[in-house]
């Protein structure tokens, strides 16, 4: 009789090409392979930001790309929300263009697929792969991004790699040297109050455990709350995994995994399907399986989150104030939310439903789908947004659906921007920015200073709360409109 | 990568400690392209110690002393290298020509980053470290010997120093292995699992 497994140890033992011979011993970020695995990498995918470095690299080494139809560069960060059928040449800013161009163009020499920014199925990576039937349970996918683990809702092993180095390393093999993390199983359970959501069960898990609480560990989020959730609502949670410190987050595949995949452009077909289903049948984790760390959480007790502060973990149910950091636990965090309050220019005692907002974002890997769209539709359906507000899609697809369902209709008559899909202002990589000192209600997954733009104050929030508070022109619980 | 064997070379004495990353590759040299064949990094490495906001050479900065041109050894302060793990500071560390880094200690993840590319970071006690700092300001424009195989510095002053040096790492420096090289030193192995997995899993995406 075998032990009983985790679902990380099943698809990691699968994956296992050279076993190391020191497992216990450190990882040495890398770079060494003492403790670490040689893993083989069923599906590699690479955007434009960063990884022209990984291309010059593998040029001036002479060396190609190991298995092309094992890879998929997608242009997502760099590309102007507003339209753009011109192509690359379009883009007024050199920097950015350039950026662009050369994905197109080291795609061309290394003779990688490609979606770029014209193709119908461009789309944030972390959406599209989901999207495409590409991200499959089981496999393992590598990303040179840190919210790679967004795919893992799919009942994927999804890590983040390096933009130059360990892509490289990864073009060239087709396999990564990794240490298998430490498992931590976060446990949901109960049914979620109205209008709380996804990103709110995930903002509430960071702030109890803090940015670095899951560092070390990979994440499998279980429970009935989490069986209970759509494909797009476990993506949203795992996608925040790396924001609970844990570079790896994933959901046992079951019959909304099948079903949410079956008939999509790469999902298994015929014979195949049903060969694929039944192994992907055994991969969650067996009753007895024993987890390194263990959190419960009762979906029941919690309400709709926003953040008050410069680290995700800074987020508070929105009935709550600013917090006193005189009632911090100790010195470090009291100065670190004294610092925070100060950027956001924020007063302690001060109700979170009365903060003002100039702008409003509704996009992101994290909550740009068409379930995001949709709840966001419905809280603006017949009002109007007193702040400029903009939602971009996370995919071309999911504009498309939305558009055939009229929510594009619902939110420009709203007085929202309705734009093509693209990263845009998470990070703000297209140009796409707020302007210094300016305060923006975000469906995003990062309120780190500066993240939307030089002296930007993010709040983050769920779809619903972010629409909610275009409407107020404050941050607003949704409940009470 | 080129493969580290022993290296005879003018050494220069930069007496500062915890230069970062972001001092030695500046946040805003990272959209810098690399070609075969050219050095695009050099001018990027300690540039806004080694240029003024005019981009002109400080001339009283160590490394723009004529003496040391051509230098090919760096005696570093304490910590060089620490901060973000950017690639970028190995590439400029390599394109200034440097083939050597001898410290008290260097940041973990960039002294990874160096031997992937051919650069030899050494660990000497600070002493040692002040005392070559001593004898190269001395003479700007000695030369010093780094040898792998022997795992010695020898001083401008012909002593040598022996330096312990994790073997694995000595092994790939001495052969030019880089971490790709290692893997596919496997590539038996690696397609021998490819075949068996594939005849498991039939039903995984290929693209084209």
């Amino acid at each position: 009789m075998t032990l009983p497994r985790t679902m990380l140890e099943k698809i990691w033992s699968e994956h296992v090409i050279v076993a190391s011979a020191h497992p216990d011993l450190p990882a040495q970020g890398g770079k060494e392979q003492r403790g670490e695995d040689l893993l083989a990498v069923d599906l590699n995918l690479l955007h434009e930001g960063g990884t022209f470095l990984a291309f010059d690299q593998l040029r001036i080494e002479g060396r190609k790309v190991r298995s092309p139809e094992r890879n998929l560069a997608i242009t997502d960060h760099y590309l102007p929300s507003l339209p753009r059928a011109a192509g690359p040449g379009s883009i007024a800013n050199p920097a950015i263009r350039n950026v662009v161009e050369w994905l197109d163009q080291h795609t061309r020499e290394f003779g990688l697929p490609h979606i770029g920014m014209n193709d119908a199925r461009q789309g944030i990576t972390h959406v599209i792969g989901p999207e495409l039937g590409l991200t499959q349970p089981g496999m393992l996918i590598t990303c040179c991004d840190s919210h790679t683990a967004t795919q893992g809702a799919m009942g994927a092993l999804a890590m983040p790699i390096g933009q130059s180095n360990q892509e490289r390393h990864v073009l060239a093999t087709q396999t990564i040297w990794q240490k298998k993390p430490k498992t931590m199983r976060i446990t949901i359970d109960g049914a979620l109050p109205p209008h709380v959501t996804a990103k709110d069960v995930i903002l509430a898990i960071i702030s109890r455990i803090g940015i670095g609480g899951a560092i070390g560990h990979a994440i499998e989020y279980a429970g009935s709350t989490i069986r209970a959730m759509s494909i797009e609502a476990r993506l949203t949670i795992c996608n925040m995994s790396i924001e609970a410190g844990g570079r790896i987050g994933m959901v046992a595949p079951d019959e909304t995994t099948f079903e949410y995949l079956q008939g999509r452009p790469y999902a298994p077909r015929g014979a195949d399907w049903d060969l694929a289903v039944r192994h992907w049948r055994t991969l969650a984790s067996d009753a007895e399986a024993v987890f390194d760390r263990e959190l419960s959480i009762d979906a029941s007790t919690l309400a709709p989150m926003v953040s008050w502060g410069t680290s995700p973990e800074d987020s508070s149910p929105i009935t709550q104030c600013v917090p006193d950091p005189s009632s911090a636990a100790d010195l470090e965090r009291r100065r670190r939310i004294e610092r925070a309050l100060e950027y956001m220019a924020l007063t302690p005692g001060t109700p979170l439903s009365s903060i003002a907002v100039d702008r409003v974002f509704i996009g992101s890997c994290t909550n740009a789908r068409i379930e995001d769209l949709r709840a966001a539709a419905a809280v603006v359906r017949g009002r109007r947004s007193v702040v400029p507000a903009m939602v971009v899609p996370g995919s071309t697809g999911v504009k498309g659906q939305a558009e055939a369902e009229g929510l594009h209709r619902v939110f420009e008559q709203a007085g929202f921007e309705w734009r093509e899909s693209s990263c845009s202002m998470c990070g703000g990589s297209n140009g796409d920015m707020l302007e210094r000192g300016q305060r923006s209600a975000s469906t995003t997954n990062r309120n780190f200073e500066g993240r939307q733009g030089p002296g930007a104050r993010t709040h983050i929030m769920s779809p619903a709360m972010a629409a909610a508070a275009a409407i107020t022109g404050r941050l607003t619980d949704v409940r009470t409109l | 990568m080129t493969p580290f064997t022993s290296l005879t070379a003018i050494a220069a004495p930069l007496e500062i400690a915890k230069i970062d990353t972001g001092m030695i590759s500046p946040g805003r040299f990272q959209r810098i392209r690399r070609r075969p064949g050219h050095a695009d990094y050099a001018d990027v490495f300690l540039h806004d110690l080694r240029f003024d906001e005019h981009d002109r050479p400080r001339p009283d900065f160590v490394l723009n002393d004529p003496a040391y041109r051509g230098a090919q050894i760096l005696v570093t302060g304490p910590d060089f290298g620490c901060g973000s793990s950017r690639e970028t500071a190995a590439y400029a560390v390599l394109d200034y020509g440097l083939r050597a880094l001898i410290g008290p200690g260097f940041g973990d993840i960039f002294a990874g980053n160096c031997m992937q590319n051919g650069i030899l970071p050494v660990v000497l006690p600070i002493e040692t470290v002040q005392e070559l700092w001593r004898q190269l300001k001395s003479a700007p424009g000695s030369t010093m010997t780094v040898d792998l195989r022997e795992q010695t510095v020898t001083a401008p002053d012909r002593a040598a120093h022996s330096f312990e040096i994790d073997p694995t790492r000595r092994e790939r420096l001495l052969s030019g292995l880089d971490d790709v090289g290692v893997t596919l030193q496997h590539l038996p192995q690696i397609e021998a699992f490819e075949r068996e997995y594939q005849r498991r899993k039939p039903w995984l995406p290929r693209l084209s």
